[in-house]
């Protein structure tokens, strides 16, 4: 009985902040989408509901949940909370737009950032900023910062980029959508990608702390790892702009614990 | 992850964004024709937005979106110039990019360009509408690269609009969102408290409702 309870009850946690939307106008999206990967993956129908939280904090509370055995994330906040929450890589989302993997841009102001080192006390801000350690070992893993700088997150990219045009003491760590966007602003010519990461996974779906056998487990993956090939659950991904999913391939630095 | 809800975003309330004058006087019993001047034309469209604010159907919110192009189309081409006609035109648009939320980005655009030319028309009008409208869509709307949202030229429309009717309480619940999303929590208490007394100045309707539990709902959340 206490097994069945605990299946009915089991959560998918989506969790993406920096990025828009709130709580209220993605549920119906990730319903769906759980809907579908449980049936895909013949679990009991209702046996996975999800929720959609856009903060950091928010959703580390419902991840802390023991309801929560699933996590679909970004990866900086695989890289910042997988040693905390006990997280097991699934899969890695296959974004349409820019696919399984991305770089990130680190823009600063034309002629202003040198190197790592004339960065001394500057400021990087980003979606993902919340996650220190993804920003410094590694997004920038290959861009020793000194060690006064600071990292803030900012959900205002707009404002962020004009502050460094303007001069201040700023870098920002942008997305990869957001870097292809750089040209289209009015003042992209004060503003110099000054490095980039090497690819590293967009989204995962990870396990939270074994609360899922591995047998269920397995299922998940496989039925996700089919998912928007050939027309299987091809209605649930493109809301939310997923092309399906991909085996997990993590840098070594941010393997599971 | 996840960047198509932030589309969702755009299903606010033009209603309460865009009070446009009052509609012209009823009309008469008869199936009543076009509306084919400037004011009942603007008025119309008013009314549709009106209307599409409260409608479930979605189906319903396309047609109304689809009549209120109509409407600003045939108001532009009586007075390309008028600021009612502008104004009308972005209202529209806001219809349909509600109605039409893979083509949202694009619509929005085009409803901002068209509200900054009826603000160069005549600022003042509905109460500085189409400052407020701005403010709001600029607010609200998500932010670059995934869309036109862009906080701080938000705050400076909505600032726009309390400088011209500082006692219009829609215009001062626009400057208080602003602020909120600018992170000045201390600024927006302030505005929702002074958009509450401005409503409460006004006579009994169910507008001044709408703007009080809106400056409720502000003064909850900070």
């Amino acid at each position: 009985m206490s097994t069945l309870l605990a299946a009915s009850l089991a959560t998918l946690v989506f969790c993406a902040p920096g990025y828009p939307g709130a709580a209220g106008d993605a549920q119906p999206l990730v319903d769906r989408f759980a809907s579908a990967a449980a049936t895909a993956a013949g679990w009991p129908a209702g046996s996975l509901a999800a929720v959609y939280d856009p903060t950091e904090d928010g959703g580390l509370a419902k991840l802390g949940g023991s309801e929560a055995v699933l996590a679909f994330i970004p990866f900086p906040f695989f890289v910042e909370h997988a040693a905390q929450l006990h997280l097991t890589p699934l899969v890695q989302a296959d974004m349409a737009d820019i696919g399984p993997q991305q770089r990130w841009s680190l823009v600063a102001k034309s002629g202003r950032v040198t190197d790592a080192q004339s960065m001394a006390g500057f400021t990087i801000l980003s979606v993902a900023g919340y996650a220190p350690g993804f920003v410094r070992h590694s997004a920038l893993a290959g861009w020793a910062l000194p060690a006064d700088v600071k990292i803030e997150a900012t959900g205002q990219v707009l404002s962020a980029l004009r502050r460094v045009a303007a001069g201040e003491s700023v870098a920002v760590l942008l997305d990869q959508t957001a870097a292809a966007a750089l040209p289209t602003l009015p003042f992209a010519a004060d503003l110099k990608v000054v490095t980039q990461s090497p690819e590293l996974p967009v989204a995962v779906v990870a396990v939270v702390a074994g609360r899922v056998t591995a047998a269920r487990a397995h299922s998940l993956q496989t039925a996700l790892l089919a998912m928007g090939r050939g027309s299987g659950g091809a209605d649930s991904l493109a809301p939310l702009r997923l092309r399906g999913f991909v085996p997990p391939k993590l840098p070594s630095a941010s393997a599971p614990p | 992850m996840i960047k198509a809800c932030g589309w969702a975003l755009l299903m606010f309330a033009l209603a309460a964004c865009a009070t446009l004058p009052p509609p012209a006087p009823p009309a008469p019993p008869a199936p009543p024709a076009a509306p084919s001047s400037v004011p009942a034309l603007a008025a119309a469209i008013d009314a549709a937005a009106k209307r599409s604010d409260h409608e479930p159907d979605s189906k319903v919110r396309g047609e109304l979106a689809a009549q209120a192009d109509r409407d600003a189309q045939a108001c532009l081409a009586l007075e390309p110039q008028a600021a009612a006609c502008l104004y009308g035109r972005g209202i529209a648009l806001g219809l349909e990019a509600r109605a039409r939320p893979t083509r949202a980005g694009e619509l929005l655009g085009k409803m901002l360009d068209s509200l900054a030319q009826a603000e160069s028309a005549d600022p003042a009008y509905d109460e500085a509408g189409p400052a407020r409208v701005r403010a709001l869509v600029l607010v609200r709307a998500p932010g670059w690269p995934l869309g036109p949202g862009d906080p701080e030229a938000g705050l400076a429309a909505a600032r726009r609009a309390v400088e011209l009717r500082p006692l219009y309480p829609p215009n001062l619940l626009a400057l208080a969102d602003a602020l909120a999303k600018s992170g000045d929590v201390g600024g927006a208490r302030e505005n929702y408290a002074r958009a509450r007394a401005a409503a409460l100045a006004q006579p009994a309707s169910a507008d001044r409702e709408e703007w009080l539990q809106s400056a409720d709902q502000g003064l909850q959340h900070r």
